[in-house]
């Protein structure tokens, strides 16, 4: 009953939560100093025509009627006109999703399969050697600029030693498109050289994003399985007779493991975050890549957009995990 | 893990459950990346990397040199540039007219020419596509303004097209390139709201280029085939498809150029990549003098820039040979003329201003006007517009000048150029070759009848005003020649902009590549001319 | 005095905690005495352009820019520049945060919700989101880099104070206060604001470093101070074109930030642990 309350209490807090959202970027989009009609009507309008743009985009209306009708807009998925590219902005931001999408999976699954067993083995040999360079470890990765990390693995990796390719997600075209995601349309292309292809434009980036992600799992791996092994009922196994390791991976890691998913929320923050400058390093042609090329082209609905799914899609994820912490862990539906 | 993805799979599903207009633009977008491509065998195939990214095919709202690829490979004018200097030739027109008074341009359209869906080209599609162009407001329409009125374009017949100008103008030959004709029928049936098809045209095609778009993703680029029944007769050996990619980073450039990946780049790399090409087996460097003039736009009608003495104070203020010579490694031609060096009409023999502090200072002595700090506007993400304001900045202060820079992109910084109070104190910038008229720099950019529009240094000098005025509507190219050098000289002599540099072009290509053609317009991107050796 | 004194001796000995703090030190000398430290203090703005893009040696210890301008020299200005960004911004993101998450959690009503959901609808979204479309928005400068920073910031203090106020609001010595007629204010300042102190310092602390990584974001995007600034971010950015041969260009000012950031984690890390003994026996929350 607890945890229906719960699901029920946060998706009712959705709505507002991205409503909100919305009003800030809104208010922000209408802080503009330069004039975005002027420059979408383009170089030799006339005062007159641009007085019949101002009406047609709704500007001449009052503000809170300005408002309502955005919000309405934004909900129905229309981010109006590219001032740049003369698109849709959902069309533009489509197609670029699913390689923003296929780079955050690939940087957290990277993240996860280091970072858990990496914590748990921090956490059962607290105070070795090991521990302290884990440490070192995932106070560098916290501590690192994102975009700083993605030029030297360039500098190095792909300059230097010439193993990855410098930039991009493909030479060329890559794979014919059916979900989106490289790695699965080569995969089922049955295509081999793509797929290397693909991987290896993968590497650096999603190992710049896996990074700080990877330390952000350790660390709460790490505490997690600490709580556990000195909690009462590990205790009580271990004075039961029961081998350690036993008890370290079916019990502790399961309680341990609560602790790290909640923490999905704080690495989709992360990767957002480092996304948009990553994508710029690499030239990922991304959601993050078009908020830059937004930023330089000073497309103000490109970039309002970008602040929108961006937050939604962050929203959505700490939503979902909120939910799912509910579900594993008795403790919160008690 | 499974975990994680079923989240964010369920994160796109609410994303494209936001609602139906999201949900058709995803389809969209799905659809068009999942555009078939054509198998082809053994066949030879141009890549290209560029800089700039392909956003909008639409030939019509385009009009930068770094997107030309589109416009000049895959749709014709009625004439076309060519080779460097840069003749007019005759190109979807078979010959052309031009009344007495200067007034009405009539052309022929050759037979049998055809649109890539097999229809004919026909004098309707050139009167659409001019009307199409100055009613979008966007790319080449500036320059018909005030020249070509809507509605006035007439197709005679078939094969006969008029145009009648509101004024006579020597220069409206030379813009007539930038009609870009593309099929109406093919437009108007994806015309939506009407938008002139603008939407559909961002990412298709409608032209009769020599090669047909097969594929196009904003984020990668074009691929175009052949066009085997181009009205122009093809060479005996043609690359069967090009690709067009953006590259946004130099080093992925020169790198996949070095590897073969690319047959070509951007003829405007830094000059240490150039020397690491040239040092390259398989790469060939074509040097051809540009036009495309780098200079600073100063507001002559503010102060105390309204002050000849101040503005040679500037002049004198910046290091053009530390410029050049060390930031730019020697890679450009110092211009001190609003002209290009090698444009007909541009003056030869002058001096120009030099970087001399002490001149500077005695130039400063005499300005009347108060002091201030001086704005100097800089294009966002082009770092050459950036280190010489940091320059200007350096030399200014040693002579007591503070300033201050402002880095904007383009967009804002086009806008405020064209806005008497919000115009900065000065700002660098490029002038391309639109046309290959002198008009197109001197003319436009000094000229009092265009402040604030394309004279964006409120510079007014009468006698400048007639010189230009005479030269635009005469047909006597020695007086025109005469006209041009001698308005450039004045414009120089009044320190009206910081004129530093003509660019070059040093266009890298694979040695396997011939037939390269270069010509300011087409950037050496035209690729019906080349070919594959052997 | 007494516990003055503990936390003192409880920070010396903690080596982690000190290395943090060694490290800001060194950042506050190198700001405050960039004007003696430097070697080239005149190259913040002027230019050589013949001596540009040379490697390290004497006479340019980091080498020299695009400009021909001393790295060294330039690095140690741009720390004046990230102090003065993430000082400013952190302080304002307090000064805002904190009074708003006391009176939210003072007072019990449809005011105090307000002020919280406001707050989680801008914790909702990453910071840099939110600091992007509003730097943006207002051009860049370093006052709208700060102006970006502390608007997104602030509601993390917000959240802290107003759950710690909650917290504690049903301690006795509260209760007893307010009973005695104590005003609000008062109770607020004198005793629940020395309460929750040290939570407000740690979560400053680390704040520090998250916002040095979000200025020098904004400024690599070009968001920031405008060249020829000697702003870290942007520094970086400029530096690419010239790699790979220009390696020291983009390496340093990378390895200023790394170090810096690091010192506040480190320090914010040691200062829990030694502010809140709660958690002293395992150096593990984040939060």
């Amino acid at each position: 009953m607890k945890f229906l309350v719960l699901v029920v209490n946060r998706c009712l807090w959705f709505l507002p939560t991205v409503l909100g959202l919305m009003v800030i970027t809104f208010t922000i989009s209408h802080l503009i100093p330069a004039d975005p009609i002027a420059a979408a009507a383009g170089e030799n309008a006339t005062a007159e025509q641009i007085a019949a743009l101002r009406v047609k985009f709704g500007l001449d209306q009052p503000i809170y009627v300005q408002l309502y009708r955005y919000v309405l807009a934004v909900a129905q998925g229309d981010f109006g006109i590219s001032l740049y590219t003369q698109r849709p902005i959902v069309f533009d931001i489509a197609t670029r999703l699913p390689a923003t999408l296929e780079l955050t999976f690939v940087a957290v699954l990277i993240a996860a399969t280091l970072g858990i067993p990496l914590g748990v083995l921090s956490a059962t040999h607290r105070n070795s050697p090991l521990d302290h360079v884990l440490r070192v470890i995932t106070v560098s990765g916290l501590a690192i600029a994102a975009f700083w990390l993605a030029i030297l693995f360039q500098l190095l990796f792909a300059m230097k030693l010439g193993w990855t390719p410098l930039q991009g997600r493909v030479d060329g075209w890559g794979p014919d498109s059916v979900t989106g995601f490289f790695l699965i349309d080569a995969v089922l292309m049955g295509d081999l050289e793509i797929l290397q292809d693909v991987a290896a434009h993968m590497i650096l980036p999603a190992a710049t994003l896996a990074f700080p992600a990877m330390a952000t799992i350790v660390r709460f791996t790490r505490a997690g399985v600490l709580e556990a092994i000195n909690s009462n009922y590990v205790m009580y196994e271990e004075a039961m007779g029961f081998p350690r390791r036993i008890i370290v991976w079916k019990y502790v890691l399961r309680n341990a493991l609560i602790g790290t998913v909640t923490q999905i929320g704080l690495i989709f923050g992360i990767l957002i975050a480092n996304g948009v400058v990553v994508e710029a390093v690499f030239d990922w042609p991304g959601l993050g890549l078009y908020a830059v090329s937004s930023i330089l082209q000073s497309d103000y609905n490109g970039i309002m957009a970008f602040a929108i799914i961006a937050g939604v899609i962050f929203i959505v994820v700490n939503l979902l995990v909120d939910i799912t912490h509910g579900l594993i862990d008795p403790r919160e539906s008690r | 893990m499974t975990l994680i993805r079923h989240r964010v799979t369920h994160t796109v599903n609410r994303l494209r459950s936001i609602g139906l207009a999201g949900l058709s633009g995803i389809a969209v977008g799905i659809a068009l990346t999942v555009l078939p491509i054509t198998e082809v065998e053994a066949k030879s195939k141009f890549v290209f990397a560029n800089s700039s990214a392909y956003d909008n095919l639409d030939p019509h709202i385009v009009f930068d040199v770094g997107r030309v690829a589109s416009r000049i490979n895959l749709y014709d004018g009625l004439l076309r540039w060519e080779d460097n200097p840069p003749q007019l030739v005759n190109w979807l027109a078979e010959s052309y007219s031009i009344s007495a008074d200067g007034k009405a341009y009539t052309f022929v359209l050759r037979k049998g020419a055809k649109f890539h869906d097999g229809s004919p080209i026909e004098a309707s599609d050139v009167v659409y596509s001019m009307e199409r162009t100055i009613a979008l407001k966007k790319g080449a329409s500036a320059l018909f303004a005030g020249v070509v009125e809507p509605g006035t374009t007439k197709a005679l017949d078939a094969q006969t097209v008029e145009f009648h100008l509101s004024q006579a103008s020597a220069i409206f030959l030379a813009t007539v390139p930038e009609i870009h004709v593309v099929n109406t029928d093919l437009v108007k049936k994806h015309e939506k709201d009407g938008d002139w098809g603008t939407a559909w045209l961002s990412s298709h095609e409608a032209g009769s280029g020599s090669y047909e778009l097969k594929r196009y993703d904003p984020a990668i680029g074009f691929t175009a085939a052949r066009f085997a029944d181009h009205f122009m007769p093809w060479g005996k050996k043609y690359y069967d498809e090009i690709d067009f990619r953006t590259v946004v980073e130099i080093n992925s450039r020169v790198l996949g150029l070095m590897k073969g990946d690319f047959q070509g780049t951007d003829g405007y790399l830094p000059q240490d990549q150039i020397i690491r090409l040239k040092a390259a087996d398989d790469i060939a460097i074509y040097e051809e003098e540009s036009m495309r003039i780098f200079y600073a736009a100063v507001h002559n009608g503010r102060a105390p820039m309204n002050d000849i003495n101040f503005r040679k104070a500037l002049s004198y203020s910046f290091d053009y040979d530390g410029f050049i010579t060390n930031i730019l490694s020697g890679s450009v031609a110092r211009d001190p003329v609003p002209l290009p060096n090698n444009i007909w009409g541009a003056p030869k023999d002058v001096k120009g201003y030099t970087y001399d502090l002490e001149k500077a200072k005695e130039h400063l002595a005499m300005v009347k006007e108060p002091q201030r700090e001086l704005v100097i506007g800089v294009l966002a993400g082009y770092n050459q517009s950036e280190q010489a304001a940091a320059l200007l900045q350096n030399g200014l202060s040693k002579i007591g000048i503070k300033s201050k820079l402002l880095i904007e992109p383009w967009p804002v910084v086009s806008n405020k150029m064209r806005d008497e109070a919000q115009m900065y104190d000065l700002v660098f910038l490029w002038k391309s070759t639109y046309y290959a008229d002198p008009n197109n720099w001197v003319g436009e950019m000094y000229n009092s009848s265009k402040i604030g529009s394309r004279n964006n240094s409120w510079y007014s000098n009468p006698e400048v005003d007639k010189l230009l005025d005479e030269a635009l509507i005469s047909t006597d190219m020695k007086v025109r020649a005469a006209n041009y050098e001698k308005a450039a000289t004045m414009v120089m002599e009044d320190a009206a902009g910081i004129f530093v540099y003509n660019t070059k072009w040093f266009g890298p290509f694979n040695k396997s590549v011939q037939g390269v053609r270069f010509c300011p317009i087409g950037n050496g991107q035209e690729v019906r001319w080349m070919y594959p050796k052997g | 005095m007494e516990t003055l004194r503990f936390v003192a001796g409880r920070f010396l000995q903690d080596r982690v905690a000190l290395i943090g703090a060694v490290l800001i030190l060194l950042l506050v000398l190198a700001a405050v005495f960039a004007p003696w430290l430097a070697t080239h203090p005149q190259d913040v703005s002027e230019f050589h352009p013949a001596d540009r893009l040379q490697g390290p040696s004497l006479a340019h210890f980091l080498g020299t820019d695009r400009m021909g301008s001393d790295v060294y020299s330039r690095l140690l200005y741009g720390a004046r520049i990230t102090i003065t960004i993430a000082v400013i911004a952190i302080s304002v993101s307090v000064l805002i945060g904190v009074p708003v998450g006391l009176v939210a959690g003072y007072y019990r009503g449809w005011f105090s919700e307000l002020l919280m959901r406001v707050s989680d609808i801008f914790l909702a979204v990453p910071q840099i989101v939110l600091a992007i479309a509003i730097a943006q928005t207002l051009g860049p400068s370093i006052e709208n880099v700060i102006l970006a920073l502390s608007a997104t910031y602030w509601p993390f203090w917000a959240r802290l104070v107003y759950a710690e106020t909650r917290s504690i609001q049903n301690e006795v010595f509260i209760e007893a206060s307010i009973a005695l007629g104590v005003s609000p204010l008062r109770v607020m300042i004198t005793h629940i604001l020395p309460n929750i102190m040290s939570s407000i310092i740690v979560r400053t602390t680390i704040g520090m470093g998250g916002t040095i990584l979000t200025a020098a974001a904004l400024g690599f995007l070009g968001l920031g101070p405008p060249a020829p600034s000697p702003e870290w971010g942007r520094t970086i950015a400029e530096s690419r074109e010239f790699l790979p041969d220009a390696w020291w260009y983009a390496t340093a000012p990378g390895l200023a930030i790394f170090l810096v950031v690091m010192g506040f984690n480190l320090l914010g890390d040691g200062l829990r642990d030694i502010l809140d003994p709660k958690i002293r026996r395992s150096r593990t929350h984040d939060r």
